[in-house]
């Protein structure tokens, strides 16, 4: 007997908004809910497993199989990259991508190099090479809003909800890098070796969407 | 300065015992079905020179390979891959051999990986090529070979068969840039449905626009042929697919029981060189690919050699980890006899070893000081017999 289908849940908003989700689909997510400190859950009447993990441990499950699919954000895909297919758009965990600076200040003048402040190094920089542009990145693990606010940056690249936290601190988005929203991924593999369960189950998802 | 004398780099480990074995049987097996096809085996050097691999078509990057200098300052690579390689020797040396060409190899090749993502760089691949032919029979017979290979591991298996002609078709029957073409060609690949609409729809509706959006969700069985028959916008396209539905049907009956054989129009690796039959191989409970291969009937003529060709090759590594996973590794394997030798008797017991040994026997040398430590050895290897040389047994029995 082949082992449940087991999907791996970002940790958090997503979680919530992908159990939300399942019980529309009529799935008993109870164990989930009540999870406590477990990390893998059954959920019970549909043969399928949810594991809890941060967002770049759900793309690196999916890549190795060890999860057949998957809810993350695209940022974290567009940051981490990946062997997988990339199914289903969706739709909640909505927001952005943006780069921002401090208000007024003229992002695109002068010759000099700019430099990025972000936690999304490969997003800022395929956003600048496909200007041609040339940045100096740096990686900021925290708040990245304060690297522009320090002087140690001339912009940031980072994700953008509502914009409270930029306007606080002085800033503002000069433009859009990307949308976001939250993805529904499948290893390469389960989608051919198990395809009727798996589809089955998306065709149910995106009929609830 | 740190040293790095204790550790193998990323991507590479050493294997012991049981793991050799497991490594060396599934590569014995493969190559002697292979040979038993009346393939011969080619070995090709460990290191290459970065042009055989950076023909007109790039079909590696860069940053994937290992590149080193000789000693003439020219570029160097670790050879990633064995399929162009053998394409350069068939373009040289092979040029005026009887056709077809049927070869076989074992080797190992190098690409980076990702850091920290448990992926290997050091990768063994055996694989077949069969080189000069165009029939079906040829597709077939690698598509079989391909099968009997993974039946061999014992574990339920998948053969899939895409063609990469259709897409090519399609693609070209669009009015777009060649990196507008090569972002459909990933999202086709990704099976990003979403994206692939956004993009596609910048075209306008067409039945070629139409029929790319189709394109990732066409796999599974027979059945995709059906439903890929009408999205296919003109007759040269229609060719291309009852081309591949035709060897689907026949394909589906070479199998076996353990394995199932189906259909992927999505399938647009980009590193592939591939021209039409495209052939992919999965493991039931292994999360990648375990075969790969195809038909690359221009790679060879890239070398200056105008031939057809069809091949694939097996991920041993793939193969290794799949069979560790679902059982115990197999015991190192104990000699039979362990030999002693009382002090002046050395020569004695090795003559004595030596006989034991031609009569088939596993034997080893004791080399201890007293046979308390021989009989304690013995027990933890599990050797099931020891025989002690002194004056009197100057040739030992069992």
């Amino acid at each position: 007997m082949n082992r449940p289908i087991r999907i791996a849940l970002t940790k958090g908003r997503l979680e919530k908004d992908t159990v939300g989700l399942l019980e529309k689909l009529g799935f008993d997510c109870t164990a989930v809910r009540e999870k406590g400190r477990k990390l893998i859950l059954p959920v019970p009447d549909g043969n399928l497993e949810v594991v809890l993990a941060k967002a770049n441990d759900v793309i690196t499950y999916v890549e190795h199989g060890v999860c057949d699919m998957g809810v993350v954000g695209k940022d974290t895909i567009m940051e981490m990259q990946g062997k997988f297919f990339e199914l289903v758009d969706l739709g909640f965990g909505r927001c952005k991508f943006a780069l921002a600076t401090k208000k007024g200040y003229d992002f695109y003048s002068g010759y000099g190099i700019k430099t990025i402040a972000t936690k999304y190094p490969n997003v800022a920089r395929s956003f600048f090479e496909k200007k041609g542009m040339d940045t100096e990145i740096i990686k900021i693990e925290g708040s990245v809003e304060l690297a522009p606010l320090l002087e140690l940056a001339d912009g940031i690249v980072d994700i953008v909800e509502t914009g409270t936290t930029l306007k606080e601190n002085g800033l503002e988005v000069i433009e859009d890098v990307a949308p976001i929203s939250a993805r529904l991924i499948v290893n390469t593999v389960s989608l051919k070796m198990r395809q009727e369960e798996i589809e089955g189950l998306i065709k149910k998802i995106e009929e609830n969407l | 300065m740190r040293n790095y004398d204790l550790i193998t780099p990323e991507g590479t480990k050493d294997l012991l015992f049981g793991e050799c074995i497991v490594r060396r049987d599934i590569e014995r097996t493969l190559m002697e079905l292979f040979k038993s096809r009346g393939y011969s085996e080619v070995i090709t050097p460990g290191l290459e020179f970065y042009d055989v691999f950076n023909l007109n078509s790039r079909y590696f990057h860069q940053e994937n390979l290992y590149k080193l200098t000789d000693s003439k300052g020219r570029l160097l690579v670790m050879r990633p891959d064995s399929t162009m390689p053998i394409a350069r020797v068939v373009a040289t040396r092979l040029r005026d051999a009887i056709l077809p060409l049927k070869l076989c190899y074992a080797q190992t090749v190098y690409r980076t990986e990702p850091a920290l993502k448990g992926r290997s760089d050091e990768i063994v691949q055996t694989g077949i090529e069969l080189i000069g032919s165009q029939m079906k029979i040829a597709d077939l017979e690698v598509i079989s070979t391909a099968a009997d290979s993974l039946t061999a591991t014992g574990m339920e298996f998948s053969i899939e068969l895409g063609h990469i002609g259709i897409f090519k078709e399609l693609v070209s029957r669009l009015d777009a840039t060649p990196s507008e073409k090569e972002q459909i060609r990933k999202l086709i690949e990704n099976k990003n449905y979403p994206a692939l609409n956004d993009v596609l729809d910048t075209f306008g509706e067409s039945h070629v626009t139409t029929a790319l959006k189709k394109l990732p969700s066409l796999f599974g069985g027979a059945e995709v042929f059906d439903k890929a028959e009408e999205l296919m916008p003109d007759e040269n396209i229609k060719l291309l697919l009852d081309e591949l539905r035709d060897i689907y049907a026949d394909a589906s009956g070479l199998c076996g029981d353990a394995g199932s054989i189906t259909v992927d129009l999505g399938l647009v690796n980009k590193t592939d060189y591939y021209t039409g039959l495209i052939i992919k191989g999965y493991l039931s409970g292994h999360g990648e690919e375990v075969v790969s291969g195809g038909r690359y009937d221009k790679l060879i003529s890239e070398f200056g050699y105008d031939i057809p060709a069809v091949g694939f090759a097996v991920n041993v590594n793939a193969i290794c980890k799949a069979v560790e996973k679902g059982g115990i590794l197999p015991a190192m394997p104990s000699p039979d006899v362990i030999v002693y030798a009382e002090e002046g008797y050395e020569a004695d017991a090795i003559r004595a070893a030596k006989e034991l040994r031609e009569q088939g026997f596993v034997v080893e040398n004791a080399l201890f000081d007293d046979i308390d430590s021989v009989r304690d050895y013995a027990k933890e290897k599990k050797i099931a017999k020891v025989i002690v040389i002194d004056g009197d047994s100057k040739e030992a029995e069992i």
